[in-house]
């Protein structure tokens, strides 16, 4: 118990990796916002919440980054990312709500990776 | 073969609604069609810039006085631009105009200084090395912002580019 498994960053990230290429399919092909891509959205969801619950459950046993602040702040962050995406895109009738969710997909990719800077326990 | 009927100039591409409807409205706010990507790419620029100027400058501003600052005004930037592409009112699209202007001069100035003084910056910046730190985002946002918001200028004048062409 000596870190947090590395198996569900990488996950996020190829989760968050597909879902943009995917979303980004739906812009190109001129496709609207569908169930399909809000699923894949609560999909990537869940898994930050578990990221997250895995990095309290580490700060509660008494693990500490260097920078403390940036961990809470990307703590809140992180989980909120998927949700502002599914509102804002769904507000939009185009082939630009996709796009909306292609950017938090690659968003849930990037904070993978600098969590990992911020904390390197937590594995990308 | 099931080829629909493309629009004719591909430069048309950026809006599909080629609809049959009678005098092309210009897009009814900045806030939907691409406006609505541009929107969420500022808003997650406001927000962590904003997050990370923050909590550098509570926690060891000694470090990198200049970065941390400039920082925070490329934050304040992000966030004045995302609203005011979010409200989309005409003064709004003015104000959208300038912060865009802000930050690609921004970006252009900081981007040169972090590269010609590299001590000044011991920590980096959103806008340092042309935010290379960023996959260069920063420095082709507000090139598509200001051609986004390029469509209410030129929609604002229909009569003057009729007249030059006709």
């Amino acid at each position: 118990m000596s870190s947090v498994n590395g198996a569900v960053p990488t996950t996020i990230i190829v989760a968050g990796l597909v879902l943009a290429g995917y979303a980004l399919l739906m812009t190109a092909l001129n496709r609207r916002m569908g169930t399909s891509l809000l699923v894949a959205l609560g999909v990537l969801e869940i898994l930050l919440l578990v990221l997250a619950g895995m990095i309290v459950a580490r700060l509660a046993s008494g693990g500490r980054p260097a920078e403390l602040p940036t961990l809470i702040g990307y703590l809140i962050a992180m989980p909120l990312v998927p949700v502002a995406a599914g509102f804002w895109g769904a507000l939009e009738r185009s082939r630009w709500g996709p796009a909306v969710i292609a950017v938090a997909g690659l968003a849930a990719a990037v904070l993978m990776v600098r969590l990992h800077e911020i904390w390197p326990v937590i594995h990308a | 073969m099931p080829e629909p009927m493309a629009s004719p100039e591909p430069a048309a591409a950026l809006e599909p609604a080629a609809s049959p409807e009678p005098a092309a409205p210009p897009p009814g706010s900045t806030r939907t069609g691409p406006g609505r990507l541009l929107i969420a790419v500022y808003g997650l620029f406001a927000l962590s810039a904003s997050a990370r100027a923050g909590v550098q400058i509570a926690t060891k501003f000694g470090h990198a006085p200049v970065a941390y600052v400039l920082s925070a005004i490329a934050a304040m930037v992000y966030i004045v631009a995302t609203v005011a592409l979010a409200v989309g009112s005409p003064s709004a699209r003015r104000i959208a105009v300038l912060s865009c202007s802000v930050e690609f001069a921004g970006v252009l100035a900081v981007g040169t200084w972090s590269l010609v003084s590299p001590a000044t910056f011991p920590d980096a910046t959103v806008w340092s090395g042309y935010g290379s730190g960023y996959g260069f985002v920063p420095l082709v946002l507000p090139v598509f912002g200001l051609l986004w918001l390029r469509r209410w200028t030129d929609a604002a004048r229909p009569g003057a580019r009729s007249r030059r062409t006709g």
